[in-house]
């Protein structure tokens, strides 16, 4: 065992080092109440002012309406595609297999950047073919979005069905049940916490987006995080701190729903 | 037959009686095709607009020409961007590996076990409540009437920093977006050392740095240069960091991305610059794990 010292070090260290990374969660949804006209501390006194505010200004509001309908729209394609294609990647042996995993995994490894100045290139030049609007539109946005959840939910369903134990569904089969069934009865129950863990991850990873939507984006159709940018480009005070305060208490509540599902330290 | 597929990891020959579609490939390919369509296709699309030319006023001309490239070796400003860029990625990977590596051993080794999953979500919730609100929050917190100053003028000892739109800044933000990975990736490879070898090395009179940098060091190399890649990787891409705290006068190169493509609309120089970007990311996180994973070799040997 370590002198008590050393312990001590690491244990000092370590707090530390969490409180420099939960200062800036702290500080904001403490500075949401603050009822100083201009932001600055100490604080005057406490207000929930800036919470109507936040909600009577139509970026904000708009903005979390569009990033919901988006997340949840970018949720269901990356479960729809992802599920299919984790079962394939677990279940079957095929040539190229390994290639499809990484290229599956990919829009996680490009940069977010890169990966939506690429997509703005693309739309701008079908829109020129077709002549039908896609960058600004919440098609456009899906696509991205789809697209940054789907390496999310692959490797938390893969995960899943890698630690399930075969010889059910092989017990199943040999008693005559048909593939979907296998999938239906057997399958699905044992990943389901996967599969909710990679739903609340995706809704999650699509909700806080920044760089891919900053491109795809339109007049009229922000999401949040972008209207927070843009306002944050010009401003500075408890509005912001009251829009962030909201989104950090929804994204905690779903992240510890998912922990309970699959431990967050593993999704990384 | 499906049902015998979906069992059978390898389809025996034998009951190869001409299968209409391997079902792992109607499973996989709208997820792969959704893929190449949204995010190769448009790569590639990109790099060969990366070759073409631009033209104030005619926007882009097709042609087949390195002078993109050419222009980015040859700028000044856009020297200084990657050089920037470089330094403040290195330099926040570094703190990021000093700064995690006590927490990841804390968690592993010391911390009671309750309080390990605990620690665990405080670290981790951070990182996802989104890039905008965390830069936010360290902009109120180093702001000129921010918290930092304020607390920095209550104690009456030192004079306020002037920390907003510095390089500094752009430093602590980067590092605390990195810190929770490179926490949660040397987690795991701590977590994959036999305690025993330290006991046994302590116990034969080894210091505990001499345990750390004998012992423990070595067998956590892997982890620590995949935690740094991810780190680095990540702090090179960074946009709404350098953004927003780093001011109007601060470049890196994922901004300047974003202002070639979508408001200069120099597409072929923004490609350019996104494909000089991921190419030094790439050869420089390479180079680095052959250096390291040779030396590691020696060390092992």
């Amino acid at each position: 065992m370590h002198a008590k010292w050393v312990n001590r070090l690491y244990a000092t260290m370590s707090a530390a080092v969490v409180a420099f990374i939960l200062l800036p969660l702290v500080g904001i949804v403490w500075v949401s109440f603050f009822s100083n006209r201009i932001l600055s501390f100490p604080p005057e006194g406490y207000t929930l002012d800036w919470y109507v505010r936040a909600w009577g200004m139509d970026v904000f509001r708009d903005g979390f309406v569009t990033s919901v309908q988006t997340a949840a729209c970018a949720t269901l394609i990356s479960l729809g595609l992802g599920v299919p294609a984790s079962l394939a990647l677990t279940r079957y042996r095929f040539i190229g297999r390994d290639a499809i995993q990484t290229l599956l995994l990919a829009p996680m490894i490009v940069p977010g950047i890169v990966g939506g100045a690429a997509l703005f290139i693309a739309f701008i030049e079908l829109e020129v073919l077709f002549d039908h609007q896609i960058a600004g539109t919440l098609g456009g946005l899906l696509i991205a979005h789809g697209l940054i959840a789907l390496p999310w939910t692959v490797r938390l369903v893969t995960a899943s069905l890698a630690g399930t134990d075969r010889s059910i569904e092989e017990a199943a089969a040999s008693l005559g049940a048909s593939s979907l069934t296998i999938f239906r009865r057997v399958t699905l129950p044992s990943i389901r916490p996967g599969i909710v863990a990679a739903a609340l991850f995706s809704f999650v990873i699509s909700f806080i987006d920044l760089e891919k939507s900053i491109f795809l984006v339109g007049a009229g159709r922000t999401t949040l995080q972008i209207a927070l940018v843009n306002y944050l480009e010009w401003n500075l005070d408890s509005t912001v701190a009251a829009v962030a305060t909201v989104q950090i208490v929804i994204i905690g509540t779903l992240l510890l729903a998912s922990d309970r599902y699959a431990k967050l330290g593993r999704a990384f | 037959m499906t049902s015998a597929a979906a069992t059978a990891p390898h389809p025996s020959p034998g009951s190869a009686r001409a299968r209409r579609i391997p079902p792992a490939f109607g499973l996989a390919s709208p997820a792969t095709l959704f893929v190449v369509l949204a995010l190769l296709g448009p790569l590639a699309l990109m790099f060969r607009y990366s070759l073409n030319r631009f033209v104030p006023g005619e926007f882009m001309v097709e042609a087949l020409t390195l002078e993109n490239y050419v222009k980015f070796l040859g700028d000044g400003f856009y020297q200084e961007v990657l050089f920037t860029t470089l330094w403040v990625s290195g330099l926040s990977t570094l703190l990021c590996l000093l700064a995690g590596f006590p927490v990841a051993y804390y968690l592993v080794r010391q911390a009671p076990p309750v309080w390990k999953s605990r620690l665990m979500i405080l670290i981790i919730l951070p990182l996802l409540m989104g890039n905008a609100v965390r830069t936010a929050a360290w902009m109120v917190i180093l702001g000129d009437k921010g918290l930092l100053a304020a607390g920095m003028a209550a104690t009456g000892l030192f004079s306020p920093l002037k920390l907003m739109y510095t390089p500094a800044a752009v430093v602590i933000g980067l590092v605390s977006v990195m810190l929770p990975f490179m926490i949660v990736t040397l987690r795991g490879i701590l977590e994959g050392i036999d305690r025993n070898l330290e006991d046994a090395a302590e116990s034969l009179g080894a210091s505990h740095l001499m345990v750390l940098w004998r012992v423990v060091l070595p067998l956590a190399l892997p982890g620590i240069l995949a935690g740094t890649m991810l780190c680095f990787i990540l702090s090179m891409n960074a946009y709404a960091t350098p953004v927003l705290i780093g001011g109007p006068q601060f470049h890196m190169m994922a901004p300047e991305v974003y202002q070639q493509v979508a408001k200069a609309m120099n597409w072929p120089f923004g490609s350019a610059l996104a494909f000089i970007l991921m190419a030094v990311t790439l050869v420089l996180t390479t180079v680095a794990n052959m250096l390291i994973q040779r030396r590691y070799r020696r060390w092992s040997e």
